[in-house]
């Protein structure tokens, strides 16, 4: 495993509550990996404390990085080691260029220019247009999202958590996401892809169900995806979805026995 | 020294502002120069439709820029205002004229690299005509023992349907003591755009700048956006006023500043001001620190807390 999760449990900023509840699971070197729930059900703050940002502590429990406990390490220290992050609402700090932006992680200097070209056209945006462009308000919300996108792209970590990549954009433009999302596992990288839309999630290998709090399954993604749906009571959804989407078979019978479980039929 | 006999030690600051120094060197671009070496004149380059003319006084000079009337140049005007010594003190005194119909830029350097009780002290006027585009960009590098002691002065005055843009940066090396004012009156449709850049870098750091705009003409408009950070001990205190004067004019203060370490210091004063009734003038001011989301974005790049800030930093003054 890249990743692994062992009895983690993440508190609110003021330890009264707890968000994310002893949840286990693994992320497998140069997958496609989806924590999948609902609105409110501790995923962004999973991603953030994945990442090590300042105000998301763990309260118990260990997170393994390639074999290594980086628990208690920054987020600088995390980044360091091969681990980015990329937000569902990147920050426009309009005195910086794209040029500027993308080149910040990358640490070979003397290849600046080539990676951040590599990067621009992964995520579909011609290099020759962007990079003198300022990230200020000219920018669309889903131009910004492939910048932000491209800027992980170019550190060549070995882990991207993408929280919610898909928050804001139409249709069309989720369909393009989920190619660059596979450009990026061929460049030998594993994501954990952070989203609450089983269309999104589909380009996923594994998936981990997140249920108020509690990982409920890590599975294959259409098994998850399956338990997800039962759970929130969507059987002709689940249906219609999971034969449309990637090819997957499950019979109806099957279908029916695992919203049985759920007491959903 | 370069070739032409100018310090080049005044100059190299200048590109870490992303400025061609070989532009202000003279023999080399198209456009008009004067270079002044402390007291001494060092170079004088002219171009058509501008006069430039330089008279030494005992410390320092009377400068004269007169740009003929529909002259239009796409290549900037450069003056450099260079003292490589520790110590001194230098008096400029530039009076600038565009005329009717023109359209020019002026690229200012004042750089003390060495400044250790140094003062330098400019009283300028300037009066730009009718129908003009005129943009006016100084940048300063006072060396970086916080040595220098800087106080210009400039009064402007911008003609009727005239667009004026002024561009000051201090962001590069230690200002020391800083202290400046600038008036600018805006006629009748003209348009003013004025950008002011700080950075004070330590306790011995200190930049005042008041930046007034009085829109005196019908539909004159205006924006003053000053941005500054002080860290470690700088003090920053940025004063932008505007007044409508006028029927229908309209003008914005936005200053936002950065404080960042313990001691350090910043202070905004907008002032707006308004005598008749159907002009509109508006303020924002903001201090504070980076929001830690930005900086939550920069360190998952793999860079620290530290470089982040100045990644930050360098971005907000470099915003347009």
């Amino acid at each position: 495993m890249l990743l692994e999760l062992k009895n983690v449990t993440i508190p609110t900023f003021d330890q009264k509550c707890v968000i994310v509840n002893n949840i286990s699971f693994g992320v497998k070197e140069n997958s496609i990996h989806a924590v999948i729930g609902p609105n409110g059900s501790g995923k962004s703050t999973l991603a953030y404390t994945i990442m090590g940002l300042e105000l998301y502590k763990i309260k118990e429990g260990n997170i393994i990085f390639d074999g290594k406990d980086i628990t208690n390490l920054s987020i600088t220290e995390r980044a360091k080691l091969g681990i980015t992050l990329t937000w569902q609402e990147p920050a426009r700090i309009e005195g910086l260029s794209v040029f500027k932006y993308i080149t910040l992680g990358i640490k070979d200097k003397t290849i600046l220019k080539e990676r951040v070209d590599e990067s621009l056209k992964i995520v579909n945006l011609e290099p020759e247009k962007y990079m003198n462009r300022k990230i200020d308000e000219t920018l669309s919300g889903g131009e910004r999202k492939r910048i932000e996108l491209a800027a992980a792209i170019a550190m060549r970590p070995r882990l991207i958590i993408l929280d919610e990549p898909d928050s804001g954009l139409d249709m069309i433009v989720v369909e393009d996401f989920l190619n660059i999302f596979n450009r990026i596992k061929a460049l030998d990288m594993t994501i954990l892809l952070i989203t609450h839309r089983e269309d999104i999630g589909m380009v996923a290998d594994y998936g981990t169900l997140l249920w108020r709090g509690d990982a409920l399954l890590t599975d294959e993604f259409p098994k998850v995806m399956l338990k997800y749906c039962a759970k929130a009571g969507l059987k002709e959804f689940c249906k219609r979805t999971l034969y449309k989407n990637g090819g997957v078979c499950f019979d109806n019978d099957y279908i029916d026995k695992i919203f049985r479980e759920e007491n959903m039929s | 020294m370069s070739k032409t006999g100018y310090p080049e030690e005044i100059l190299q600051s200048l590109e870490d502002y992303n400025i061609d120094i070989r532009d202000f060197m003279p023999g080399h671009g198209k456009g008009a120069k004067l270079l002044l070496n402390f007291n001494k004149i060092s170079g004088i380059e002219q171009v058509e439709g501008v006069i430039l003319q330089g008279k030494e006084i005992p410390n320092g000079i009377i400068a004269d820029v007169i740009i003929k009337e529909g002259t239009v140049h796409e290549e900037p005007i450069h003056l450099c205002f260079g003292v490589n010594k520790e110590t001194g003190i230098q008096e400029i005194f530039p009076r600038i004229i565009a005329e009717d119909n023109t359209d020019v830029k002026i690229q200012a350097h004042c750089s003390f690299p060495n400044a250790d009780g140094l003062i330098h002290k400019m009283f300028g006027h300037f009066y730009i005509g009718n129908n003009c585009n005129f943009e006016y960009s100084e940048t300063h590098y006072h060396g970086e023992k916080s040595g220098a002691l800087v106080a210009p002065v400039a009064y402007m005055y911008i003609g009727e349907n005239s667009v004026f843009e002024n561009n000051f940066n201090l962001t590069k090396g230690t200002p020391g003591k800083v202290k400046i004012l600038i008036d600018i009156y805006a006629m009748k449709n003209s348009v003013i755009k004025s950008n002011i850049r700080a950075f004070g870098k330590s306790r011995r750091d200190s930049i005042r700048i008041k930046d007034s705009v009085f829109l005196e003409g019908e539909k004159a408009r205006s924006i003053i956006k000053m941005k500054a950070a002080a860290r470690d001990g700088g003090e920053v205190l940025m004063f932008g006023v505007t007044e409508g004067n006028a029927p229908y004019c309209n003008g914005h203060v936005e200053c936002s500043e950065i404080v960042l370490g313990k001691g350090s210091i910043c202070r905004a004063r907008p002032f707006i001001r308004a005598t008749d009734p159907t002009c509109s003038v508006s303020h924002e001011a903001s201090l504070g620190r980076f929001p830690q989301k930005w900086l939550d974005e920069i360190q998952a790049k793999g860079l620290t807390e530290a470089e982040a800030t100045d990644i930050l930093i360098e971005a907000m003054l470099n915003e347009d």
